[in-house]
């Protein structure tokens, strides 16, 4: 769905887009933010989100206003001119989402956000992407159950690359008749490995 | 064109901000320059060794300071790899042709700029020497380097798509070495003869010596200037042809 793998069947839709045949116009609607941080090191923060958004053909006022939205947004104006290099594990990943969002995507694509950071950190960025809800469609990643149960609205459970179970936390929960999402994900991992 | 302006200058922040750029690409041609000076006011007249001597050794050095903007081209692509920040971009609306422009930009401009610095410096070396060069000679080599820069670029490219991060300066230190030993950089290929002298020939890197070195005397006969700049656009063109297919390849392959 991010256009970086080719599928092995069927076919997905983003806003109406075929994520193969019209990767381009896919690719203009969504924000990725991979698990290894992926940023430019040699660059600031605010350089990294004015490189992304110049990339995507904003001009020089768009991306001048886009980048400062985006500062407030994460709240890095303390970290705005400090080389990606020099930041923490948790500021590189706020600043890899960050980069994601400045496109101003339909869609943003979080894989294992908090992978690799300390509570404090994780609490910090759970806290950013829950202010996101509501106004963007994200798409995460996780094998926190903690943090699946915290920021999803929808849960979809995947074992050995097939969805085993998709829905509500409540959902999920009726479908594996057990009450938490850790103990309803292990009830439906061993049905599901049961039944290959 | 937008994307390939955003990624190259991109790029251009990123090589200027790190300080082995200025150590490969500017510092250690000038250590040569000035250790090969050293060496040709060493060596006695009477033995008519003219190799280090500052007309001949400017253009040698110029060439053998590309062989780095190639290592560090190819070593700016496996670290964007290793680092998944290709990922993140191969997710953007940019296409292959803007990330070959993109990392190929940068490097032209490098390269020019490394000439230049490494001419003037050429020209600081032969004044002190009373010896009598053209800067004339030096300017028009700078222009005469640009097919060679690009075809340098373009192997860098093509190992920094093939390689990673740890094999890719391998092979460079290969073509670095064969360029210097093959390229009539340090020693007289023409005086040599023989195979030695048809390998020579048979490489590109002779031809991009033969053609500054000429450009500097102010020599521009078919076979002293000419045909060799002939030799290393067309070399230039290819190997840049090449890895960009490499790396439009890879790119499809990694999106597989």
């Amino acid at each position: 769905m991010s256009c970086l793998s080719a599928s092995t069947s069927g076919e997905a839709f983003i806003n109406g887009h075929n994520c193969i045949s019209e990767s381009d116009s896919v690719k203009k609607e969504i924000g990725i933010s991979p698990q290894e941080t992926s940023v430019a090191e040699n660059l600031t923060v605010r350089e990294n989100l004015e490189f992304i958004a110049s990339v995507y053909g904003f001009d020089k006022d768009k991306i001048k206003s886009r980048t400062a939205e985006i500062i407030q947004l994460f709240s890095m104006q303390e970290v705005e001119n400090a080389r990606a290099k020099t930041l923490s594990g948790g500021w590189k990943r706020k600043l890899s989402i960050a980069m994601a969002l400045i496109s101003e995507p339909k869609v943003l694509f979080l894989d294992e956000p908090t992978l690799g950071l300390d509570v404090l950190a994780r609490r910090e960025l759970w806290t950013a992407i829950e202010s996101l809800k509501g106004k963007i469609t994200i798409i995460l990643t996780t094998h926190y159950m903690e943090e699946a149960e915290r920021l999803s609205d929808k849960i979809a459970i995947m074992i050995d690359g097939n969805i085993s179970a998709v829905g509500t936390l409540a959902d999920i929960e009726k479908i594996a008749g057990k009450k938490g999402l850790e103990n309803s994900f292990v009830e439906i991992a061993e049905r599901s490995r049961k039944n290959v | 064109m937008f994307k390939i302006k955003a990624f190259a200058i991109r790029n251009i922040k990123e090589l200027s901000r790190d300080p082995l750029s200025y150590i490969f690409c500017l510092g250690f041609p000038i250590v040569m320059l000035i250790i090969m000076t050293l060496v040709n006011n060493s060596i006695p007249q009477e033995a008519g060794m003219t190799i280090y001597r500052i007309d001949n050794l400017a253009g040698g050095i110029a060439v053998f300071g590309q062989t780095f903007i190639m290592l560090f081209t190819a070593l700016n692509i496996t670290k964007d790899r290793s680092s998944a920040f290709l990922v993140r971009m191969y997710a953007s609306p940019m296409k292959s042709i803007d990330f070959i422009g993109g990392y190929i930009l940068p490097m032209v401009i490098t390269a020019i700029i490394q000439s230049l610095i490494s001419f003037i410096i050429s020209f600081i070396i032969a004044i002190i020497n009373d010896f009598d060069v053209s800067l004339s000679g030096f300017l028009l080599a700078v222009a005469t380097l640009i097919p060679s820069a690009v075809m340098f670029i373009g192997l860098g490219l093509l190992f920094g798509t093939l390689f990673n991060d740890k094999s890719a300066p391998g092979i460079c230190s290969i073509i670095i070495s064969l360029s210097s030993f093959l390229g009539s950089i340090f020693f007289p290929a023409d005086s040599t003869g023989g195979v030695l002298l048809k390998i020579c020939k048979a490489l590109p890197f002779y031809y991009c010596t033969k053609s500054a070195r000429s450009a500097i005397a102010l020599e521009f006969g078919f076979d002293e200037f000419i045909l060799p700049l002939i030799i290393v656009t067309v070399c230039g063109i290819a190997v840049t042809i090449i890895s960009a297919v490499v790396f439009r390849t890879r790119m499809k392959a990694d999106l597989s």
